[in-house]
């Protein structure tokens, strides 16, 4: 299964955490301390409590319900109801690929990740509640001040000289995380701009009901 | 089929106090239900008319859906005199009933979901106790349990090692026995009784019975709801949301012990309404 | 001599707010335990007599009685904030802003927070359309965030946390007990760990202690 990508860089700095989804799989991401980012099954095998409600110290992910503390290779390494226990080698979590690239985070399920060439700045990452062809029709009839985009291949839209590439991620039949990505260093206002219309594509791709 | 056991239990479906402005629409195991006041001759019926058996114990109506019932449990503590009863209302969580019954009996998660109330880092150890199946009740019990915890009860002044006894009298029902501040050779006791709306949705009763004459009714609780809310979103956030029963699935420590005899417990009944089982 | 009076329900993200201020500002008040759920003591002939609105939170110091949380948390950071930042009212751009989001604050109480009261408490409202309402609220709010990080701001107000961050922050971080997940909404998941990180911060059931910041356990 390709990889898809999961957020942005700039969304989970050191010491964070958060939850994704990938080929229906739920999954966790987070960076350690030491700024290395990982993805594992979102399931602590103790109880199933959703690591992504769970907490960094140091290079280790901790599990809110009892604090288990798992290490970057995904090894138990702290129980602290038993706090003099060395946790046996079977207690882990289950690994995933990751991969970093021009500021996008990209999980694979089965195989390795990577990311895709490009040379364009992320702009925000949202969820849209309708199918990848659905958000990507709507998108080629969004306006932005008067004028329709150039569609290009890949989710790309262009108007003019900027360019905005729309990388989809299916969470469902009819949902879909987006990840935008547009022309760098646009100035600020010209990023505004380019966020309200994802607004005005989505309700536009939401409105289209089912695809 | 998982209801079998299930409907011969009895099961929480209306406080004292949520009959008196009219009755309360519910649902147990999968069926709807209407409780008609006043408590202590509530009628509870379903769509079609049929009525079913009610009585009040507890502060609660309590009802059964099958036909050979077993008999309620007792819990005496809760007709001394010179303890405060306290229905603590409901409050509904997306998860299995069997999983709101097992995050009651644990305590390693105290340091981190109550943090400095039932407990905090680093007095995380959980010391060894003592787990047994009553073969008179057949019930589940955990005695000798201890813990540090800066805050235990309303009643208790600065941190204290809590005792515990922890008690399941039937698979959707814990009872705990607790060091009891004011009164320390008497036990608090706190339950909660589990309405199980569907296999991954229940409605969830608390219930005391303490021994505290300082504190206000709102005050015990809304102590009550505070703990209790802490564990809802752990309760919703567990992954299979139905309780595995198979040991292999999930991981259990020597801290888990009261969780791993309550699991044995379900399979050895057959009681799996909420569970996951290899053959469901 | 306490700062003031409030009467309180542990639960109620409105009575949060107040605690939340309160904390922030070092502030030692007494708290009145009111039978919210399941007495419905907050419509009491006693209650109605001190806030005829029969809602929760109330705020009593000396003669002022204050019935609106916006109210509360304005006439808190006016009196006990030596250092005049957490409501620039005089301000005449960061002022009206920060009325602006009280008044979205308010919005969210009615959406978000409702949404949770049903979920949680069964309220009987159209659980549904407080969801549908609360998403179109995460949603503006995600907007306006993803602004500040195009403008490498990290606060809804000016350079620095206001009321208006404080009265929002509560609905959104307990949107989850009404299943609403912050998965598509990175800019407030930074925003909501920027508040839970302030000095002072106290939490709420439903809303988790930050652990990383506390001392790692031995081990």
């Amino acid at each position: 299964m390709p990889s898809m990508p999961v957020g942005l860089t700039r969304d989970l700095p050191a010491g964070r955490v958060m939850h994704a989804e990938v080929d229906e799989v739920d999954v966790v991401v987070w960076r350690a301390a030491n700024g290395e980012i990982a993805a594992w099954n979102n399931r602590c095998p103790h109880r199933g409590m959703a690591l992504s409600h769970g907490f960094v110290r140091g290079n280790s992910l901790a599990c809110l319900y009892h604090g288990w503390h798992y290490e970057r290779s995904g090894r138990c390494s702290y129980i602290p109801a038993h706090p003099d226990l060395e946790p046996p080698a079977t207690i882990h979590a289950t690994k995933y690929a990751i991969a970093e690239e021009g500021g996008v985070i990209w999980v694979a399920i089965d195989g390795d990740a990577s990311g895709s060439e490009n040379d364009l700045d992320p702009l925000r990452s949202m969820i849209v509640d309708a199918s990848e062809e659905t958000l990507l029709t709507a998108a080629s009839a969004t306006a932005l001040g008067g004028g329709l985009p150039d569609a290009g291949p890949e989710g790309q839209f262009s108007f003019g000289a900027d360019v905005v590439r729309l990388l989809c991620n299916a969470l469902g039949e009819n949902r879909t995380q987006v990840t935008v990505l547009a022309s760098p260093a646009l100035p600020v206002p010209r990023r505004r701009a380019l966020s309200r219309w994802c607004e005005a594509m989505r309700r536009l791709a939401e409105k289209g009901g089912a695809s | 089929m998982s209801l079998d056991y299930a409907k011969n239990d009895w099961y929480a479906v209306a406080d004292i106090f949520c009959l008196k402005d009219g009755p309360r629409q519910t649902r147990l195991l999968g069926t709807d239900l209407t409780v008609t006041g006043p408590a202590d001759t509530a009628t509870v019926t379903d769509a079609e008319g049929n009525r079913y058996p009610a009585q009040l114990r507890f502060d609660h109506v309590w009802t059964t859906l099958g036909d050979a019932p077993r008999t309620l449990f007792e819990i005496p503590q809760g007709d001394e005199p010179g303890r405060r009863r306290v229905p603590c209302g409901v409050v509904r969580v997306r998860c299995s009933p069997l999983r709101a019954v097992e995050n009651f009996l644990d305590i390693a998660h105290f340091p981190f979901v109550h943090t400095d109330i039932l407990g905090s880092e680093p007095q995380t150890e959980v010391r060894p106790y003592n787990v047994e199946i009553r073969d008179e009740t057949d019930e589940v019990w955990a005695t000798q349990v201890k813990f540090f915890q800066p805050q235990a009860a309303r009643s208790a002044g600065d941190g204290i090692i809590t005792e515990y006894d922890y008690r399941v009298p039937a698979p959707t029902t814990a009872v705990l026995y607790k060091t009891c501040p004011p009164k320390p050779e008497a036990q608090d006791v706190i339950a909660i009784f589990v309405q199980p709306v569907s296999e991954t949705e229940c409605d969830v009763w608390p219930w005391m019975a303490l021994y505290d004459d300082e504190s206000t009714f709102s005050e015990m609780v809304q102590f009550q709801h505070e703990i209790f809310v802490q564990d809802r979103s752990i309760l919703e956030n567990q992954r299979p949301v139905k309780l595995p029963l198979d040991p292999r699935m999930e991981i259990p420590m020597r801290a888990d012990l009261t969780s791993v005899a309550y699991r044995r417990w379900l399979k050895k009944h057959g009681a799996f309404y909420g569970a996951l089982t290899e053959d469901a | 001599m306490t700062a003031f009076t409030l009467y309180n329900y542990v639960l109620s993200g409105n009575c949060y707010k107040i605690r939340l201020m309160a904390s922030l500002l070092g502030l030692d008040y007494e708290t009145i335990a009111v039978n919210f759920y399941p007495g419905f003591e907050h419509r009491s002939d006693a209650m109605l007599a001190l806030n005829p609105a029969g809602t929760l939170p109330v705020l009593t110091a000396g003669d002022t009685v204050l019935t609106d949380t916006q109210a509360m948390l304005g006439w808190l950071a006016l009196n006990h904030d030596p250092s005049r930042q957490w409501y620039p009212a005089a301000d005449p751009l960061l002022g009206p802003e920060v009325l602006q989001w009280l008044a979205f604050s308010g919005r969210l109480t009615n959406s978000a927070g409702l949404a949770r009261l049903h979920a949680m408490l069964n309220w009987p409202v159209d659980g549904e359309a407080a969801r549908r309402a609360a998403v179109r609220d995460l949603r503006e709010l995600e907007l306006i965030l993803t602004d500040r990080v195009f403008e490498g701001r990290t606060w809804l107000v000016g350079d620095r946390p206001t009321i208006a961050d404080i009265a929002c922050f509560p609905y959104v971080a307990l949107s989850p007990d009404a299943g609403l997940e912050h998965d598509g909404y990175p800019a407030i998941r930074n925003w909501l760990y920027a508040v839970r990180s302030l000095p002072g911060f106290t939490t709420m059931p439903g809303i988790h202690e930050l652990h990383e910041l506390r001392e790692p356990a031995d081990g």
